[in-house]
């Protein structure tokens, strides 16, 4: 069973990002899509323990999806990712100490980037 | 604890058809659900009680596993399609009974080209049943 606590996040983002940024409601349900591998990574645990995950979400999502998945897909993913996590670690800063800017940069590195 | 008050069928929307295997699987209420599925609330708690499944927990709020709803949302897409039944020949459906019934004292009246035109009566209702025969063959001609 996935985090509840982590889906609500989610939900109170795409609700920021229709009603501040003014996405229109397809962009909502693409962050959507993308944002549902960020919750399938993070299973049980809450996000803010995000660091102390074994894999990586980029790894995660090439285990998921070793076929299907391009790598504009993927950058996609980790883009919106991305942009979900710099909003948690604002709009929750006690909860989000432990995850670094730094590590929110290099985990939306794919793979490739990296090496 | 999972709550079956009513299994009969429930009309699902192609667009919930192709929403629900998106669900993950985590407990929903039954607000987030409909708002995932794009559907009004008041249809998703009809479907509760129809045999959706969900339990309840200790304050009694309704919980519903994603990936058990998707699964009965598929289950429900099967269950609506009505297994085939070939009429045989001399068969007919008849409109009063609802039923496929041996048609009695058939005529057969040629339309137009290969097309017939099969009449007589309903063996239960005695009502008028008629049926269109491609090709009508002895079978069918057998009848009248």
């Amino acid at each position: 069973m996935l985090d509840r606590q982590n889906y609500l996040k989610v939900k109170l983002f795409l609700n920021f990002s229709r009603d501040v940024h003014g996405r229109s409601s397809h962009q909502i349900s693409n962050d959507f899509e993308h944002l549902k591998a960020l919750l399938l990574w993070a299973g049980s645990q809450p996000l803010s323990s995000a660091p102390a995950f074994n894999t990586s979400l980029s790894d995660f999502l090439f285990q998921k999806a070793e076929k299907g998945l391009d790598q504009a897909e993927l950058q996609n993913i980790l883009n919106t990712n991305q942009r979900f996590l710099l909003w948690t670690k604002a709009m929750f800063p006690d909860e989000f100490q432990n995850i670094h800017l730094s590590w929110i940069i290099k985990n939306q590195q794919s793979r490739k980037e990296r090496r | 604890m999972s709550e079956n008050q009513n299994t009969s069928n429930c009309r699902i929307s192609r667009n919930v058809l192709i929403k629900a295997p998106g669900l993950l699987p985590m407990l929903y209420t039954p607000r987030e659900i409909a708002e995932d599925l794009d559907v009004p609330e008041t249809t998703l708690r009809d479907w509760l009680n129809h045999g959706a499944p969900h339990s309840r927990g200790e304050s009694n709020h309704i919980w519903i596993d994603g990936k058990q709803f998707a699964a009965w949302v598929d289950s429900q897409r099967n269950a609506r399609k009505k297994p085939t039944h070939p009429l045989q020949a001399g068969e007919g459906f008849c409109m009063r009974c609802n039923a496929i019934v041996t048609i009695q004292n058939g005529e057969i009246r040629p339309v137009n080209g290969h097309l017939s035109h099969l009449k007589g009566k309903c063996p239960i209702c005695g009502g008028i049943v008629n049926r269109g025969i491609w090709n009508a063959g002895s079978a069918e001609l057998s009848q009248g």
